[in-house]
């Protein structure tokens, strides 16, 4: 029980990290939702928030570098994701907030698809960049 | 029994008289006790008096004091700036800092004789340690550098500590998008009851506000808490997507004027207009406008004024005083404020080089200050510390002590190097007699000067600088020979042929910008750059069109100093900045400037787009929210002659 009292704390921390450094709903349109189809370009996994990049052609049909924010790196290894989970070159598909600056390449992630073996992130239980 | 000999009980009524007399002042000042609380420890944050912590709804301005510029300026800031390589390892702000998460540590630094606390130091989560300097020092000029942190003294007031904070860097009130500027002061309030630590802040931004902003925020002991370092996991790492490292993301006015209006629509009870801020609004009187009883025009309340008098605080930056003062940077490089403009000088042992050379009637008092600085870095004399004939450095075999402790300092090298960063007047001014005064080994032949250069310094810049120079212009004739650069370039860079006080000299040209010969100077071992007129602190860029200069060639400057500077630690220090005027800077003072013009290009840009004429673009003032800080209604560079120059510039690129 002590255990988990300490690790509910340091999600707690951690989560107040994360939240200090910048404002989701600031930064992205949080009522709005964009897709894109690419190839994982870069999966930086960090504190406060990991990153995806992946190219992905833009609403002209522009291919364009995307920098899909999400979860610092203790929320995505208790939803299973790990350093390893995603490789360069993986075909994905990524479904999020789009930010608020018209014209930035910058996503809140909702969902990840891989489609080549199902891995999917966004629809289980705690699978929420918060 | 043996008495005290009365001598001696003299000596103790003495004594006594004189403790009296010692704590006279106690009554004639404010009073401070002999005491003061303890307030070192480990706090954390009581978030009881509001959310704190919390990220307030886009827009949401309740209980500002903001002017129009402020308004503007935070509506149009977004949150993704955050995400730019300059602005990622950036602490929170000191007006929010009390109010972020993570706790709080005081410390005290005591005199190990008197046991007094000379110094406080107060550390949080994710910023840099803060010191309260309790010494009664003197605060540094006004061409001094900011800091997040500011430069902070402190004197107890009965029980309270009271601070006074000033040079700051640009940055947030609170979160979500309300904005300072660098101008801000900030007093403080600390007083300790019990275990509740109460702090009053008012922080003086004459620029965004119209009164001071007062906020408080309660800490409470936490014996078992430690603050935790938050470390940055560094720089251009690129959050904001796309693959150009120069975007700063903002927002054109207006457009993001629905987040507003997307957070009143769920509070009914919130007036719109007091979601602005303003001073009007910060009042219990403010009522009477929303029961139609007075209109908000009329109505008037009690405000306080800043306590800045703005214009001064900003001219101080670049005194006009006519003198010379020195400030020391970094590695072998002084900014010395020449009559307000600043000349960025190398000295040590091969000499001294100047970048640009001041107005013209200052050349004088220049060069006794620069004689006077070499005279110090090169010919100070320092006790021997080495007795014997084998001395490193002895010649034959006699020991240099003696002709150390007897011969008189070498004197200072001369004047090698004069680099111009542009032909303007303020750069070029002293050109003539300093070079004349130099000396550059440019020989004909063994022993001879060069006909028509001569062996004074070297004077180096872009082509079109001496292209300038060298044409009449109207009545004013060109330049004397003597004054005119000696060693030009062409190319993208200029490396200089050698070392000079030990480190590589590297001039790079900024084309297209403030004119058509426009030079940055990199001091690659020292850390420093020297911006010329490209960046001032003090001022609009003054960005001739009919020289070549437009807007745009502005912003490449800048973004090309930031691609060249590396900052030390939380994006600050590192690599310093000298402007053509102004304080001396880092990359983020820089980057803050730059964001600037890029906001400023794109706001007249979208104008012209729209077919806005000359006329409709100043009266839609595009720089309304940088104005009173770098604009101005005199002198010979106005807000409307910068509006003009970048609107010339951005529609006579094509």
């Amino acid at each position: 029980m002590r255990n988990v009292i300490l690790l509910l704390c340091a999600f707690v921390l951690v989560g107040g990290v994360a939240r200090a450094h910048h404002s989701y709903g600031a930064t992205y349109d949080t009522k709005k939702e964009i897709k894109l189809e690419g190839k994982l370009a870069q999966f930086v996994y960090r504190n406060p928030h990991s990153f995806v990049h992946m190219t992905a052609k833009d609403e002209n049909g522009e291919m364009q570098r995307w920098a899909v924010e999400w979860s610092g790196t203790a929320q995505l290894a208790n939803s299973g994701v790990q350093r390893d989970s995603l490789k360069v070159g993986d075909d994905i598909v990524v479904t999020g907030r789009p930010s608020r600056v018209p014209g930035e390449y910058r996503i809140l992630m909702v969902r990840l698809v891989r489609p080549s073996d199902g891995f999917t992130w966004g629809s289980g239980a705690g699978q929420v960049v918060d | 029994m043996v008495r005290a000999p009365r001598s001696s009980s003299f000596a103790r009524l003495l004594l006594a008289l004189a403790a009296v007399l010692a704590s006279a002042p106690v009554f004639t000042q404010p009073a401070r006790p002999a005491t003061p609380p303890d307030i070192s420890g480990e706090w954390r944050l009581e978030n009881n008096e509001e959310d704190t912590t919390a990220q307030p709804p886009l827009g949401e301005y309740l209980g500002i004091p903001f002017n129009e510029a402020g308004r503007l300026r935070s509506d149009t800031t977004a949150e993704s700036i955050w995400g730019t390589p300059e602005y990622q390892c950036r602490p929170h702000s000191a007006p929010h800092q009390w109010r972020g998460l993570g706790g709080a540590r005081i410390l005290k630094e005591q005199d190990p004789l008197t046991r007094e606390v000379k110094v406080y130091h107060i550390q949080f989560m994710r910023s840099l340690d803060r010191p309260i300097f309790m010494d009664g020092r003197p605060r540094p000029p006004a061409y001094a550098p900011h800091s997040w942190t500011g430069f902070s003294t402190g004197e107890w007031v009965g029980n309270t500590l009271k601070i006074t904070a000033t040079h700051f860097k640009d940055g947030y009130l609170k979160r979500g998008g309300p904005q300072v500027s660098d101008m801000y002061s900030m007093t403080e309030f600390i007083t300790r009851h019990g275990d509740l630590l109460t702090i009053v802040s008012v922080t003086d931004d004459p620029v965004y506000q119209d009164e001071p902003y007062v906020q408080s925020t309660t800490y409470q002991i936490d014996p078992t808490g430690s603050v935790a370092m938050e470390t940055c996991n560094g720089s251009s790492f690129a959050e904001n997507g796309g693959t150009d490292r120069h975007h700063v993301p903002h927002f054109l006015p207006g457009q993001n004027a629905d987040a507003r209006a997307e957070w009143l629509k769920d509070q009914s009870w919130i007036p719109p207009q007091a979601a602005l801020g303003g001073v009007k609004t910060t009042y219990p009187e403010y009522r009477a406008t929303l029961n139609g009883a007075i209109s908000e025009s009329a109505l008037t309340v009690p405000s306080s004024k800043s306590a800045i008098n703005l214009d001064q605080r900003i001219a101080a930056q670049a005194p006009r005083d006519g003198e010379v003062h020195v400030l020391p940077v970094q590695g072998n490089v002084y900014m010395l404020v020449v009559d307000g403009y600043n000349i960025t000088a190398s000295v040590g042992q091969d000499g001294v080089l100047m970048v640009n050379t001041g107005p013209a009637n200052m050349t004088e008092k220049l060069q006794a200050a620069v004689n006077q600085l070499a005279t110090m870095v090169e010919a100070q004399r320092t006790t021997n510390s080495c007795a014997g004939a084998n001395c490193p450095g002895a010649w034959g075999w006699s020991s240099p002590y003696m002709n150390a402790v007897i011969s008189s300092p070498a004197p200072p090298r001369p004047l090698r190097y004069i680099i111009n960063t542009s032909a303007s007047p303020e750069n070029v001014g002293g050109n003539e007699k300093l070079a004349t005064s130099g000396f550059f080994p440019r020989v004909q032949g063994f022993g001879t000067a060069v006909t028509n250069v001569g062996r004074g310094a070297s004077i180096v810049a872009h082509e079109n600088v001496l292209n300038r120079m060298q044409t009449p212009v109207g009545k004013q004739p060109a330049a004397p020979a003597v004054a005119q650069p000696t060693d030009t370039y062409f190319d993208e860079f200029h490396k200089l042929p050698e070392y000079v006080n030990g480190e590589a000299i590297i001039v790079y040209y900024a084309p297209k910008a403030t004119t058509d010969g426009d030079s940055i100077v990199f001091f690659r071992h020292s850390e420093v750059i020297s911006a010329g007129s490209l960046y001032s602190t003090v001022s609009y860029p003054v960005i001739e069109v009919d020289k070549g200069g437009s807007i745009q060639g502005v912003l490449d400057g800048l973004n090309k100093i930031l691609d060249l500077a590396v900052a030390e630690y939380r994006a600050q220090g590192g690599t310093w900045i000298i402007p053509g005027r102004g304080r001396l800077s880092d990359t983020a003072d820089v980057a803050s400037y730059r964001n600037m013009i890029h906001i400023i290009r794109d706001r007249v840009q979208d104008m012209i787009k729209k077919g806005m004429t000359l006329e409709q673009v100043k009266a839609a003032k595009p720089t309304l929210d940088f104005d009173r800080r770098y604009g101005s209604t005199t002198g010979a560079w106005t807000t409307d002659m910068f509006v003009e120059a970048v609107y010339r510039s951005l529609r006579e690129k094509k």
